[in-house]
């Protein structure tokens, strides 16, 4: 047979053509495809079924760590919650944490329940938007609509208390930026108690739908083994059956004086990984209210930093559970006012090795139910 | 007469003097038509680039529903795309694909630069992987500034963007 003509015009790297075998065919997916996310996966197909996917991630490659290095602590903020915007408190919890660590500053005990709040309800409203947009890679355009429209009412709360929609910058080292307004606890509480009860009906036109059903369960199989092996974290080691949440196992701020259940499925498919962040809102509604009740009803919100602090010379490394999974941070310092090196060490990450595991074996229609499945955010992995 | 002057030589010529002139006697009349036809149905390539696209979504949801200004959110392919939402910062890895869908697009397209990263960088302005702008690789219609630009300042944008439609020649 005469050789594979390879178009002639030069491409960008990357995107040439590969040589076809006769059986197996390449398949470029995305960066531009219409699910969400600038991800790029080549699958390797045999007819129907996948023998070989490669996740190319870096799309977004934004080189927030080496930016850190010229920034002093606090002006590292904003960028550094830009990963995640919608989960923006979780991404910036770590690198919070640590440099309270590195600085040697108390945290006011209200200032941790506001934290815990605050940071419990972006959780919510990242993941509202996650399975939005899981109904969307599904075709089911209801789960869109209601969980995009539940999400505004916690992030009018959100705004309420921060001043930004999605971006909130709201925790600093030493507390968080700005107190709560006055009938915050009313507020919060009645917005919470009526949101957990828009997602209870989420079970009834989503989790408990044949269809659904149908084409998320069996496929995507991580095994409890495979789950440790491959260090997953979060809501795809949960949905595998392990029992692993740092708010439990490592609890930071007050998180061990407030009572917090975690969910573990065992199955470890499509439908389990899908169900399991549904399972930590209806959570996190729990956690939010028992801090506000213990919440202190008045102080100081924050510990006043001297202007450029210097951190001692030492490393720190803190992590937190964000909505996606263990959200590490490890911080170096060399007793300047800006990190000697910082290393953001994100879920998304650790949770897209086990892609092309998964993918292996699986039809190439259930490849959006399995990606996404992972609770990963695309941004976040690219750093 | 007409077969001396058209040959198979020159037919091409003819036929597009002809369609040049039909072009005129229609454009005039018609220019105003289609750009409002054009103006309501724009449909913007499913492309997101960085995460501006958190609150491009967002403008699709029910309290901000986009698709009453008649923008449609698109799943569909590239070509029945005339719409290039610019969502956030543009890295050198993303820039060739981004180009490589403007220009699989059929004509006319217009481009929204969504963000600040999109404009000129933004809070990336220093950094080693990211374009300080779109403007060397596509041309823009609309800058709408924030970071990110709230849903309101999208759908904003996206209004100028159909009146700069309106006002234009219709080629």
């Amino acid at each position: 047979m005469a050789e594979q003509v390879i178009p002639t015009k030069k491409m960008p790297p990357g995107l040439q053509v590969e040589n076809v075998d006769d059986r197996i065919m390449t398949l470029n997916v995305g960066p531009q495809h219409p699910g969400s996310g600038h991800m790029r996966i080549i699958v390797k197909i045999d007819g129907d079924y996948i023998v070989d996917a490669d996740p190319d991630p870096g799309y977004v490659h934004r080189g927030e760590e080496k930016m850190a290095e010229s920034r002093n602590y606090i002006t590292n903020i904003p960028h550094l919650e830009r990963p995640v915007i919608h989960d923006s408190c979780n991404i910036l919890y770590p690198y919070v944490l640590g440099v309270e660590d590195l600085v040697g500053i108390e945290v006011p005990e209200r200032a941790k329940y506001v934290r815990v709040i605050a940071a419990e309800l972006n959780r919510c409203i990242y993941i509202q938007y996650w399975l939005a947009i899981y109904g969307i890679f599904l075709g089911h355009s209801t789960m869109f609509m209601w969980p995009a429209g539940d999400r505004e009412l916690l992030i009018d709360l959100m705004e309420k208390i921060t001043g930004a929609r999605v971006t909130h910058a709201y925790f600093i080292p030493g507390g968080v930026r700005n107190d709560v307004p006055a009938n915050f606890e009313d507020v919060c509480l009645r917005q919470v108690n009526y949101f957990e009860k828009r997602i209870k009906e989420y079970a009834d036109i989503f989790y408990d739908n044949p269809i659904l059903k149908a084409r998320t369960e069996d496929t995507g199989v991580l095994s409890r083994e495979d789950a440790i092996r491959l260090g997953t974290t979060g809501s795809v080691l949960r949905a595998s059956g392990v029992d692993y949440d740092l708010r439990i196992k490592e609890p930071y701020d007050v998180y061990d004086e407030l009572d917090v259940h975690t969910n573990v499925l065992k199955a470890g498919d499509s439908y389990a990984r899908s169900k399991i962040p549904w399972l930590d809102m209806l959570e996190s509604c729990n956690i939010i209210r028992q801090a506000l009740e213990k919440m202190p009803k008045s102080g100081s919100i924050r510990t006043k930093l001297k202007p450029n602090p210097k951190g001692r010379e030492d490393e720190v490394y803190r992590r937190v559970e964000s909505g996606r999974g263990s959200a590490g941070c490890h911080i170096i310092s060399r007793g300047k006012p800006e990190p000697y090196r910082l290393k953001l060490s994100v879920s998304s990450f650790r949770n897209l090795i086990a892609l092309p595991y998964l993918l292996k074996g699986e039809k190439l229609g259930n490849m959006p139910a399995v990606y996404w499945s992972l609770n990963y955010w695309p941004v976040e992995a690219d750093r | 007469m007409l077969k001396e002057l058209v040959t198979p030589q020159n037919a091409n010529v003819f036929v597009g003097k002809l369609g040049d002139i039909l072009y005129k006697a229609v454009d005039q009349p018609l220019g105003m038509a289609i750009n409002w036809g054009r103006m309501w149905s724009l449909w913007p390539v499913h492309i997101e680039t960085a995460c501006c696209s958190v609150e491009f979504g967002a403008a699709s949801s029910p309290r901000y529903d986009v698709e009453r200004f008649g923008i449609i959110e698109a799943f569909g392919s590239l070509r029945q795309c005339d719409l290039v939402v610019v969502q956030g910062t543009i890295t050198r890895k993303m820039a060739p694909r981004l180009r490589l869908v403007y220009d699989q697009m059929p004509e006319p397209k217009y481009v929204i630069a969504m963000g600040a990263c999109a404009i000129t960088g933004g809070l990336y302005f220093d950094s080693y992987n990211v374009l300080p702008g779109i403007d060397g690789i596509l041309p823009v219609d609309v800058y709408v500034p924030g970071c990110p630009p709230r849903p309101e300042t999208l759908i904003q944008g996206c209004m100028l963007l159909q009146e700069k439609i309106k006002r234009m020649k219709a080629r």
